[in-house]
């Protein structure tokens, strides 16, 4: 039999939260994490809420004048190569691995792999770019690529946490930490690796925000208290948010023997494209429909099995509707789990997000409670049938289904199970 | 007409200010800089040496590279890496408006040997 992929560390440096207990209290009172932003000092930016980062600084470019939270101790060795993102990430994963009962020397033998998504850092490589223009390209800072491209995270972490396992990093926009997430138990499963760290980070500032105005697709209520509000009618947007968080996952075996707390088993996951559009969800959700059921089928759990889902839902207007219609498709015939989008509360945390969703899964399942659907005030009739709980419920889920979609319709879904 | 492929484009934004740079360094640090454009006195550029050392130092260093004797070798003794020794390569071809050659970095392995290297560099500039 397979080896089963369990989760037995959380770390979370996000909008909601800097640690497990900040974030489990954010979720339980569906308290957000936005704040009123001011995109590059020009308030004509009709974009004005953004899910701000707290206890970190990054005031210029350099890693010098950087700050993060007392606890933490990143040497220059390790934070002259980082983005922004990359401090976020080397926290969430100490914080992870203190919670999984493990040190640094347990990740060096070659059964540890590590997994990780994020956008790169487009501050850093317009900075370094930038520098090359100016002097037309006679010299440029030797941390340039690996501090900045699509790949710094992965690059940093392994270096820095001396990883011998398989290392890789996912790019699939919005879904890339579920992809993270989902080859990293195929790793297990396979039985390639005992354990696997799966990390998702984005920079909170501008330059990975803002671009996505172009797109018209954030949103432009000023009020942070309403800006984030998935499947609301009144809906308009997301909210750009960073962070990291960061999960420890092992082969149930290992995780037993060495009597590690286990939050919740990962018994399968699907993926999808929807084959439509680079960048607007497939109308109906084809894509996100057939990944869930691929999820359930590898998992081999029906619909009506499944409490709770957490859905990608963002707050767009067509990607919810999108993600509505195939809740409906899936869930049918007395199937009726509860959903709600914790993005109200968080943001969307683009590559990030899939991690951060499935570890507020995790949470979830460990304390017996179901996230609500915060800011939901006039849900669209689209989702009429679906159980939307305004706030959270003391109901232990024993089986979640978790979903991320990303651009050009690539669909990624995951079902987790309360541990036997 | 289409550029062709290998034609660059040209810079959108002007060269980095040295004051920029050395903004990151220590006052002291700063003052130095500042003397040495004024005086043009390569001597008095020291304090600025041994800030940018600490500034990108891999490991914190157990005391001042300031009290380190001039002999003690960068990687060997210091614990500066080549990552350490290309950055602060950058950094003096940034604040100095100078170019430094790979022959040139491999001949440098003391403080002393830095010290006299950056003195030389900075001196044979051109004047303006």
């Amino acid at each position: 039999m397979a080896p089963l992929p369990v989760i037995t560390g959380l770390g979370f440096i996000t909008s909601i939260g800097n640690d497990r207990a900040s974030v489990l209290r954010s979720l339980r009172e569906l308290r957000h994490g936005f704040e009123p932003f001011v995109f590059l000092g020009n308030p004509r930016i009709p974009v004005k809420v953004a899910g701000t980062i707290k206890g970190f600084s990054f005031p210029t470019i350099h890693s010098r004048d950087w700050r993060w939270p007392a606890g933490y101790t990143i040497e220059r060795e390790a934070a002259r190569s980082l983005a922004p993102h990359g401090v976020y990430a080397t926290c969430a994963l100490e914080q992870a691995l203190a919670d999984a009962g493990l040190v640094r020397a347990d990740l060096t033998d070659g059964a540890t792999g590590l997994f990780c998504a994020s956008a790169g850092s487009t501050l850093l490589l317009a900075s370094h770019i930038n520098q090359m223009y100016a002097v037309r390209g006679e010299r440029g800072d030797p941390m340039g690529i690996a501090s900045s491209i699509a790949g710094t995270l992965n690059f940093n972490l392994a270096a820095h946490f001396k990883i011998a396992g398989a290392v890789c990093g996912f790019v699939s926009a919005c879904a890339s930490s579920s992809h993270a997430l989902g080859y990293a138990m195929d790793e297990i499963r396979l039985g390639r690796q005992q354990r696997m760290l799966v990390v998702g980070a984005e920079d909170m500032n501008t330059e990975s925000v803002l671009p996505f105005a172009s797109l018209r697709a954030l949103s432009t209520n000023p009020d942070p208290a309403t800006a984030s509000r998935p499947f609301d009618q009144k809906r308009d947007g997301f909210v750009g948010t960073g962070g990291a968080v960061a999960l420890v996952v092992e082969a149930d075996t290992l995780a037993r023997r060495r009597g590690a707390r286990i939050y919740a088993e990962l018994i399968g996951w699907g993926q999808a494209g929807d084959g439509h559009s680079v960048a607007i969800s497939h109308p109906e959700g084809a894509g996100l429909r057939e990944a869930m059921r691929r999820a359930l089928a590898d998992a081999q759990v029906a619909p009506a099995e499944i409490d709770y889902v957490n859905a990608h839902a963002t707050s767009t207007p067509a990607g919810d509707r999108s993600e509505a219609l195939a809740l409906h498709a899936i869930f049918r015939e007395g199937a009726r789990p509860r959903v709600s989008s914790t993005k109200a509360l968080t943001g969307h945390g683009l590559s990030l997000a899939g991690a951060m969703e499935t570890a507020f899964c995790a949470l979830a399942i460990a304390e017996k409670f179901i996230p609500g659907a915060a800011h939901l005030s006039e849900p669209d009739p689209v989702c009429a049938g679906l159980d939307l709980p305004r706030t959270s419920l003391d109901q232990a889920p024993r089986m979640v289904l978790k979903n991320s979609s990303g651009f050009g319709g690539s669909n990624v879904c995951h079902v987790l199970r309360s541990p036997s | 007409m289409e550029p062709s492929a290998s034609t660059a484009p040209t810079s959108p934004v002007p060269p980095a200010d040295p004051e920029e740079r050395i903004r990151q360094l220590p006052p002291e640090a700063q003052a130095a800089y500042r003397r040495f454009r004024s005086t043009g006195d390569p001597v008095a550029l020291d304090p600025l040496i041994f800030a940018i050392l600490e500034y990108f130092a891999p490991r914190t260093p157990a005391r001042p590279i300031a009290e380190e004797p001039g002999a003690a070798l960068l990687i060997d003794n210091l614990g500066f890496d080549s990552l350490a020794i290309t950055e602060i390569v950058f950094f003096t071809e940034e604040v100095f408006d100078i170019r430094i050659s790979n022959e040139e970095i491999l001949r440098v392995r003391s403080l002393d040997d830095l010290r006299t290297f950056i003195r030389a560099k900075v001196a044979s500039r051109p004047a303006g």
